[in-house]
């Protein structure tokens, strides 16, 4: 065991053990098991899936118009079917006239395995009660300002209906391929708080 | 205390800076728990809703004091007690 | 009952003790419906352990941010189960409610009927 004293000596770190232990020795739970789980997070939960969603959309308005239609079935063309298969995704188009911006003011949910884990903002009080009350205020702290004749439209997901931007491409971009595409978009303009 | 769609109050979106660049998790036992809910909840012992229903059970005072993940942590530790295995 | 794109509808000002979807800042408001999806247990019902939970069709429905919070002119679209909702009375609500958007049934709301 290491040393970090910002770690074991932490109370709550000790209740997580102490609930491990339990958990473990009524055989419910393996440390493998455990590890298992967060080996899969880190290495399958990404951004650049979901901006692998937009990339094709920008570069193919067929597949745009059925990632539009029902984003889950759309995501399964590209390989993502497993992963988006215990909920409806919905993918929300941005436009010169319309931004669209994603929150769960319930609590969090989030298509984590097309945008990586969560950002602690998107789980904040401040995110979950501001966001449907004052979009422009909210975006304006993450630099983003959206100018008064674009209408703004925010989404609250549940955990079966959960939501991924289509931001509007760049202008500049016609000459570049999808990979190079897929580098443009963030997790950011994914969720609605970054223009791409 | 969960339902906050609309409250006033809770002042700037926090963790802004560098977010998408951080990890998920501020501290070993944040995973820790993220992992325990992950194999808990395909053991079958919990459903996504009876862990929801868990975190919003929560004291109002408890709720908003309580870290993201120290609520789940505490809506596991309910759940485990409530389902009698451990 | 089905609800097609267009319905205008309220939602349940009831205030369950028991877990639900329902946000309370959506509560007896009028909104619009812009889709309806799938079919999805009633997290109500699942929440509790029924043993048959009811599957309802989990509808889109958009709300008009001056209606919520009496200022703002952005819209607030959410996913809400049919039994939190209920046909509102044409009188319930005057057409020009909605500035932003209501005129907006194309694509950037995403599945249309006509796709």
């Amino acid at each position: 065991m290491t040393a970090e004293p910002h770690h074991h000596d932490l109370p709550v770190a000790a209740r997580v053990r102490r609930l491990e232990e339990r958990v473990i020795a009524a055989g419910l739970a393996s440390d493998g098991e455990l590890d298992e789980t967060l080996a899969r997070f880190y290495a399958r939960a990404t951004p650049v899936n979901g901006a692998r969603l937009v990339a094709r959309a920008w570069m193919d308005p067929r597949f745009r118009e059925r990632l539009l239609a029902d984003g889950s079935a759309a995501a399964a063309e590209l390989g993502f079917g497993p992963q988006v298969s215990s909920y409806q995704l919905r993918v929300v188009a941005n436009s010169a006239q319309r931004h669209n911006v994603i929150v769960c003011t319930l609590c969090s949910c989030y298509p984590v395995a097309l945008l990586g884990p969560s950002p602690s903002w998107y789980k904040s009080l401040a995110y979950r009660s501001r966001t449907v009350r004052e979009p422009r205020a909210v975006l304006s702290e993450f630099g983003l300002v959206v100018p008064e004749e674009v209408d703004i439209a925010v989404w609250d997901s549940t955990a079966e209906t959960r939501y991924l931007v289509l931001p509007v491409r760049p202008d500049g971009t016609d000459g570049l391929a999808e990979d190079e595409l897929v580098t443009l978009i963030t997790r950011d303009g994914l969720i609605g708080t970054a223009r791409v | 205390m969960h339902d906050v769609g609309g409250q006033t109050g809770f002042g700037p979106v926090p963790e802004i800076a560098g977010s998408q660049d951080g990890p998920p998790f501020h501290a070993d036992w944040e995973a820790r728990v993220y992992a325990l809910a992950g194999v808990l909840g395909r053991r079958g012992l919990f459903n996504g809703d009876e862990l929801r229903d868990a975190i919003e059970s929560l004291p109002p005072e408890r709720y908003l004091s309580a870290s993201y993940y120290e609520r789940w942590l505490e809506a596991l530790e309910i759940l485990v007690a409530r389902k009698g295995v451990a | 009952m089905t609800l097609r794109p267009g319905t205008r509808v309220r939602a349940s000002s009831a205030d369950p003790d028991h877990h639900t979807r329902l946000p309370r800042y959506l509560r007896g408001q009028i909104g619009e419906i812009v889709y309806a999806g799938r079919e999805w247990p009633l997290p109500d019902d699942v929440a509790r352990g029924v043993a048959a939970p009811r599957a309802e069709t989990v509808y889109t429905v958009r709300f008009a941010a001056a209606r919520l919070w009496g200022t703002g002119r952005h819209t607030v679209l959410a996913d809400l189960w049919e039994s939190y909702l209920e046909r509102a009375d044409s009188e319930d609500g005057s057409e020009a409610d909605d500035e932003a958007g209501s005129e907006d049934h194309g694509e950037d709301d995403g599945p249309q009927e006509e796709r």
